[in-house]
């Protein structure tokens, strides 16, 4: 994970800077400054060495906690995560925990009562939530629940902890919905897989109840791949909440990345993107833990 | 993964050999509305009733009326139009994508499936650090180092895919390698570009075929959310995912300036999706059975049948 990280901070570097663009003009606000002024930029923030320079400049900065200057808002790139970076992972986790909660028992249902009606709604509704860009989704949510309906605020992240999770009840339901498509998806057909094997025959006919035998008995065999689709499906919640968050004003660190790529940012899109893959692969790596907890063959290698 | 909506039956219980049909109701459905929908974009300069640039003060917010079928938008252009006109964006983008994906991730599959190796090793780790980014993130990076437009963002998205198709065309052509056929090819002393192109690709192909058409419409999808961010499509050239953005400033007056884009992004990958598992599911069934083969067959057997009289067809 470590080499991982080092080849994908060279990577986010290199294509950052693959077009040599002026970042002045970000510093400046388009204000037309003399060239000594430029000239003293461009030391200040080491635009004057060398690209390789440059790159072990920002590395070394990360081990030294701090990962660069942003170039538009002249403040620690650090500082400007650290006080967004609680709306985003909320939001991942709120809609990650939601989508769970709803994905599974969905799932099992519709693998229970293959090819009954209720099977076929539940198709229908995930077919359209898989199609649905999540933008589309928080937008149509907002219109319906927060204009009409007048239930939740259309905007912002709220003041204090009841009134943050209040504000994110949409935002994280809309990137949920996504999610819940694709992975209760994947729980219906590895239920079905395992619902038609052996052993839950044998099961049956000891007379265990079917509620023991489909939930400790399918569904935990049934949970590896539910796991894998899901953790995928969380690290592009990380990306979906760039979208959400654009939609319901929250900015978090989507809105950070966003602006710094509109503006040629350098720092704060390369601490803002490698921070993503960071907790990305940091979750690949509880998935992989998850799987040792869940099949014991995995734990004997 | 549809396949209880479809109505090919049980995916799972039914080992019985039948060879089904590829259009079921609802893929016949869904290949119709793509149908239409793509020859509608690409005849927009003709079906469009208006320019789909030009602004009319007039008609600003303008809600469905006969003359403006969708209405217009905040600078009174006409929605219908422009929906057509982002379409063709929207749908030549998705494609050049997926071409852009297939020219890089076939060839590196096969290589890395059928030398394994040293080239193996070499392009999956390449792969490895590329998906270690979550989803988009690697596009926007790139589209951060190119420049902002729909050229750029297509190139990114096209980079995005291709570790996915490398994987799953590696993955076939591990299977495929170790059949007879490729060991007979190699004892004629056929070249190895001649055996992954000319053999082992062919047999690999309809599974990425479904994979593709999959692709296209997550490639939409991705570039409406690209667009959306302002990361694609610039205003104030039509787009799909852009006019969705555009909406969103009058969502309040008029929210049918995103609904409608909206809406006709979720038919089209609904329809991809549907379609793309049909083709799965008659691929799956007919392995042996494709229909250049059966027509194959069949003119071999009445050859067969015409020197052999007695003969019993094989």
């Amino acid at each position: 994970m470590a080499l991982v990280l080092v080849v994908v901070s060279v990577l986010i570097f290199a294509m950052v800077r693959i077009t040599p663009s002026d970042p002045i003009a970000s510093m400046t606000g388009g204000k037309a400054v003399s060239e000594e002024t430029k000239q003293e930029l461009r030391v200040q923030f080491h635009l004057d060495k060398s690209p390789v320079e440059q790159y072990f400049i920002w590395i070394s900065g990360i081990f030294h906690g701090t990962l660069g200057e942003s170039y538009q808002y002249r403040q620690e790139v650090g500082s400007l995560i650290q006080q967004r970076i609680g709306t985003t992972l909320g939001l991942v986790a709120l809609s990650g925990v939601l989508a769970i909660a709803i994905a599974i028992p969905v799932g099992v249902i519709s693998a229970v009562k293959m090819n009954t009606w209720v099977d076929k709604l539940l198709s229908i509704l995930t077919l359209i939530f898989v199609a649905s860009p999540v933008f589309l989704t928080a937008i149509v949510l907002m219109l319906v629940f927060a204009n009409y309906l007048q239930l939740f605020p259309p905007f912002g992240t709220g003041e204090g902890l009841w009134d943050s999770l209040y504000h994110m009840v949409l935002p994280s339901v809309a990137l949920a919905l996504n999610m819940v498509a694709l992975t209760s998806r994947i729980t219906r057909t590895t239920m079905i897989e395992q619902l038609n094997s052996d052993y839950i025959r044998t099961a049956t006919a000891k007379g265990l109840p079917r509620r023991r035998v489909i939930i400790t008995y399918a569904l935990k065999n049934a949970l590896i791949p539910v796991i894998t689709v899901a953790s995928i499906q969380i690290g592009a919640t990380l990306v979906g909440a760039v979208l959400v968050e654009s939609v319901f004003a929250m900015g978090g660190l989507g809105d950070l990345l966003i602006s710094g790529i509109k503006a040629a940012d350098y720092p704060v899109v390369q601490g803002v993107t490698l921070l993503m893959v960071f907790v990305f692969l940091c979750i690949n790596l509880v998935v992989d833990i998850l799987y040792a907890v869940l099949d014991p063959r995995i734990r004997m290698k | 993964m549809f396949s209880a909506f479809i109505g090919h039956g049980p995916l799972y219980r039914s080992k019985k050999k039948h060879y089904g049909r590829l259009f079921t109701p609802a893929v016949t459905v869904a290949f119709v509305v793509l149908v239409v929908i793509v020859a509608a974009c690409a005849l927009a300069p003709v079906i469009a009733p208006y320019d789909p640039d030009v602004n009319d003060l007039y008609n600003r917010l303008a809600p469905p009326s006969a003359e403006h079928w969708f209405g217009c938008d905040q600078n009174g252009r006409d929605l219908f139009s422009r929906v057509l006109f982002g379409g063709r964006t929207a749908l030549l983008s998705a494609i050049g994508v997926v071409a852009i994906s297939m020219i890089v991730g076939i060839p590196l599959g096969l290589a890395s499936g059928y030398y394994g190796g040293f080239v193996d090793t070499a392009i999956m780790r390449c792969c490895d650090v590329l998906l270690s980014f979550p989803s988009l993130l690697l596009a926007f990076i790139f589209v951060a180092g190119l420049g902002r437009n729909t050229f750029n963002a297509v190139l990114a998205l096209g980079i995005v895919y291709v570790p996915m198709l490398t994987r799953l065309t590696r993955s076939l052509t591990l299977v495929e390698k170790n059949k007879v056929y490729v060991a007979a090819c190699d004892s004629l002393g056929y070249s190895d570009l001649r055996i992954m192109y000319r053999h082992i690709l062919p047999n690999c192909i309809s599974t990425i075929l479904v994979q593709i058409t999959l692709d296209i419409a997550y490639a939409i999808l991705d570039m409406a959310s690209l667009s959306f961010l302002g990361l694609g499509t610039q205003p104030p050239q039509a787009d799909w995912g852009s006019m969705l953005d555009e909406g969103r400033a009058v969502l309040l007056m008029n929210p049918l300036l995103s609904l409608i884009p909206g809406l006709v992004i979720v038919v089209v990958v609904v329809a991809l999706n549907i379609f793309s598992d049909g083709l799965h599911q008659y691929l799956d069934q007919s392995q042996t059975a494709l229909p250049s083969f059966r027509k194959y067959e069949r003119k071999y057997l009445k050859k067969r049948k015409e020197g052999v009289p007695s003969g019993k067809p094989a």
